[in-house]
């Protein structure tokens, strides 16, 4: 089954208008929604609404963001994310909401192949938060997960865990986090997928047969075929509420939606054609699931996530193939300097915070135009990652543009450098415009297929930016199992903050 | 001449118009004078039922309300956009009233706080001598989260979670069934007396904080963890602090949100939430009054699970329900002043990493 197009566009992405039939919804201003990619599936059900519905899909931080400094105030009437949790921790943004409504429900759980499930006993006897951290430590089981700076699933499975082994029974601490950080990277080490989003999650595992389960949202791994497993110390669910803003006047069209929506016919259809829980009483079977604390302060949850990235995670390897041919030159070269700047911590929004270069990565930076520069490494120790930061900063800042596009010679050399066990791998390739030197985009698919299993499952993700052949760069993700993002009308920096998410 | 023409002409177009708007204007107004007002957001449904709608056109009116945090009415929203002010507490109330300089208000409707929660949880309670019969004892369970119980550990529970028992409120910043919460719990902790010096403040402060903070992330509005507990029941929320309307209204709507395991208490001591109407002008006073005399409000009001002026009216609906009529442990909550220093105290406590 496939879950999402190639082009990952969240940040960048284009309003969809879903203007019914109805009657009276002709002439009228649609309600603009600021929504997360996850409630995408219920497009077609609320095309049966009649209302006129204009949905603009973003990050579930970047949303946040917004409608916290006010940005959201004017463009969008109401937000429906997959939880406001997070949203209301962060100072000032609980006043720029108004009603919410629940709409569904959906845990986050662990899905993992039968014959799996079967062999650690797990189908018949849920195990606890710790028995599948232990489990995981030994190495019995592998598994993928969204980010959890990037997308909620990953977010509620992070406080999930961590609230568990905790032990505490209660909400969680700074103190807490720190204190269960070595089981916490027991648990990740057997960590071997990742991303930004869900869908792409999905389409990853599909890809990888050799790892045997996923951390997501219920509703999205009933639709495979996997067993799940419920722990039994609990979870933490989405709840998917849809919020109006207190800046919109469109309160009654707002009402109208929130009642359709929670209305027994379509609490219905949304449980039989998404797989979630339905919100309104008495109409959904499904066994009630314990549900783990969730934090009340912002500080928590922002070391919780900082914990992850710097500690907890398989450290990232991550490879930046970089078009410095003379079309960049003026302000695309600025541009790209701009956008690798801004990845070593110069934003200090949350989403520029949690995008930054982690502790423990090594970036590797391959800058091209007739030919690759020989790649120029940067490792940032466990702690104290400042200096190595200045130093990609500096980098970065002396790129320079001149010369033709050898996009296939540098790609080439981003594969052949050695992929580490233990490490998660990637490559980002950005160029402004066509192969004009060097070997051709057959001549890499060739080289592509005979390289050894551990270098062909690294993926590339592209950027579009300028004139890039958009074909030759989505046969390149298609090739090695990544994703486009499209820069060429939004800002560079906010393509590369994004694909942060999946490296 | 020809132009005295085209101004005649002009005139009988404009006449025209305005005569058009005139009707057009009365029959989308329908002639009923239009009362704002902001309200707790527990008391919409009320207002949205075409029934009580009917009930003001009936009297020349229509009312229409904006939903906000008792704690938000009576601080940061703006009122000057409203005719009315209604939130769910007499302590908010009595402050608008005083920065307003309003001189009447009404208290049409009231409810006891109360716990929504499960048999089994009964039956953990029972054995632990918190619950007797329908009474929650709120003295034995601020013992029990002194000591950090968690419900496996309580002897014969039937409830196997490692959650702390605790009750679950919304969020004690925003909303008023939270502070009603910290206004019976304070009692007990002050040794049975209502706070009434900023220097038990403190003490009392860090002795409830607890029962906020370790509950982790709460929700603003008092429907919201109800939501909760009748869609996703005892896992996510074994019980909750409700107003006993919200309870009563879905019990005598017999709409089936009330499952067979599902069971109300009281707390003792408990307190009154007295939903408190605000008038800022002569139609908004008319609202207030029709609400607390006109006898088809009442009756309309008690179908909401609301308490009013007429305990017959309760009483009648209530007959054959779990809800109780005689309360027997109530407490006056803290002035406007003393609660709102509390609720500060432990809102520092949430800043504090």
């Amino acid at each position: 089954m496939r879950r999402v197009p190639l082009v990952a566009r969240v940040a960048l992405a284009g309003a969809l208008a879903l203007t019914g039939a109805g009657a009276c919804s002709g002439g009228e201003e649609p309600l603009r929604v600021l929504a997360g990619s996850e409630v995408k599936d219920l497009e077609p059900l609320l095309k049966e609404s009649g209302l006129n519905v204009e949905l603009t899909y973003t990050g579930t931080l970047d949303g946040a963001e917004q409608v916290a400094s006010g940005g959201a105030d004017g463009r969008y009437d109401a937000i429906w994310f997959s939880s406001n949790r997070y949203l209301s921790l962060i100072d000032g943004a609980r006043e720029r909401l108004s009603t919410q409504t629940k709409v569904m429900v959906s845990p986050v759980v662990l899905g993992l192949k039968p014959a799996k499930a079967a062999e650690l006993g797990w189908d018949s006897a849920p195990p606890s938060w710790s028995d599948i951290a232990a489990a995981a430590t030994a190495g019995r089981f592998t598994f993928g997960m969204t980010n959890p700076a990037s997308s909620n699933s990953g977010f509620s499975a992070l406080v999930g865990v961590a609230a568990a082994l905790s032990d505490a029974g209660d909400a969680l601490s700074a103190e807490q986090i720190h204190a269960v950080t070595p089981q916490l990277k027991g648990f990740f080490s057997a960590q071997r997928l990742t991303s930004g989003s869900s869908g792409w999650l999905a389409d990853a595992y599909a890809r990888s047969p050799g790892v045997d389960g996923l951390i997501n949202y219920e509703s999205v791994l009933r639709g495979m075929n996997l067993t799940l497993i419920y722990p039994s110390d609990g979870v933490v669910s989405a709840d998917y509420p849809l919020t109006l803003l207190a800046a919109s006047p469109k309160k009654a069209e707002y009402d109208r939606l929130a009642t359709w929506l929670r209305s027994g016919d379509v609490q219905r259809k949304i449980m039989t054609t998404t797989f979630r829980r339905p919100i309104v009483p008495g109409i959904g079977s499904e066994k009630p699931v314990l549900e783990l604390p969730f934090p009340n302060r912002r500080s928590a949850a922002d070391e919780l996530i900082g914990a992850y990235l710097n500690e907890v995670r398989v450290p990232a390897r991550a490879r930046f193939v970089l078009d410095t041919s003379g079309s960049m030159e003026g302000e695309r070269i600025d541009a790209l300097r701009q956008a690798l700047v801004t990845l070593t911590g110069a934003d200090t929004s949350a989403s520029g915070t949690f995008s930054r270069f982690r502790n423990r990565e090594r970036v590797t930076m391959i800058p091209f135009n007739d030919t690759p520069r020989p790649p120029s490494a940067f490792t940032l120790p466990e702690r104290d990652p400042e200096p190595a930061l200045r130093e990609i900063r500096s980098f970065a800042e002396g790129l320079r543009a001149g010369g033709g596009t050898a996009i296939f010679d540098a790609l080439r050399t981003a594969y052949q450098e050695p992929v580490e066990p233990g490490h998660y791998t990637s490559i980002v390739l950005m160029t402004d415009g066509e192969n004009t030197d060097g070997s051709t985009a057959a001549d890499f698919d060739a080289f592509f297929r005979g390289l050894p299993e551990g270098q062909r499952m690294v993926p590339t993700f592209v950027v579009l930016f300028g004139d890039s052949d958009v074909e030759e760069m989505t046969a390149i993700a298609n090739l090695t199992g990544g994703a486009v993002f499209d820069a060429r009308t939004g800002s560079l920096a906010a393509a590369f903050k994004e694909i942060r998410g999946y490296q | 001449m020809t132009r005295r023409w085209i101004g005649a002409g002009l005139a009988l177009l404009l006449g025209a118009a305005v005569a058009a708007a005139l009707v057009l204007g009365n029959r989308e107004g329908s002639g009923l004078t239009v009362v704002r007002g902001v309200i707790g957001s527990e008391k919409k449904p009320f207002f949205d039922d075409p029934q009580v709608k009917a009930a003001f056109a009936k009297h020349g009116l229509q009312v229409e309300v904006d939903t906000a945090g008792s704690r938000e009415i009576a601080g940061s929203v703006d009122l000057s956009a409203y005719a009315f002010a209604f939130p769910s507490s007499a302590p908010a109330a009595e402050k608008i009233k005083k920065d307003r300089g309003a001189n009447v208000t009404f208290s049409p409707f009231h409810s006891p706080m109360s716990v929504a929660t499960f048999q089994p949880i009964v039956d953990t309670l029972t054995k632990a001598g918190v619950v007797t019969g329908e009474t929650f004892d709120i003295r034995k369970y601020l013992d029990l989260v002194a000591k950090g119980t968690r419900w496996d550990a309580l002897p014969g529970s039937s409830y196997q979670a490692r959650k702390r028992v605790l009750l679950t409120t919304t969020d004690i910043r925003t909303s008023n069934s939270a502070a009603m919460y910290l206004a019976m719990t304070s009692y007990v902790a002050n040794g049975d007396d209502v706070v009434t010096s900023a220097d038990r403040s403190a003490q009392v402060a860090e002795a409830v904080a607890p029962l906020f903070l370790d509950q982790g992330y709460s929700e603003s509005t008092t429907e919201a963890p109800f939501e909760d507990y009748l869609a996703m029941g005892m896992g996510k929320t074994p019980m909750v602090m409700i107003y006993e309307a919200q309870y009563a209204a879905h019990l005598f709507a017999a709409d089936g949100a009330i499952r067979p395991e599902m069971r109300l208490l009281y707390p003792s001591p408990t307190v009154l939430s007295k939903h408190t109407l605000v008038p800022f002008d002569e139609p908004a006073t008319r609202v207030g009054r029709l609400l607390t005399e006109d006898p088809e409000f009442a009756a309309l009001a008690a179908r909401y699970g609301f308490r009013t002026a007429n305990p017959q009216v309760f009483a009648g609906l209530a007959k054959n329900t779990p809800l109780t009529t005689n309360l027997v442990n109530v407490v006056e909550p803290p002035t406007y002043d003393h609660l709102e220093q509390l609720i500060s105290l432990i809102e520092e406590r949430y800043l504090k990493p």
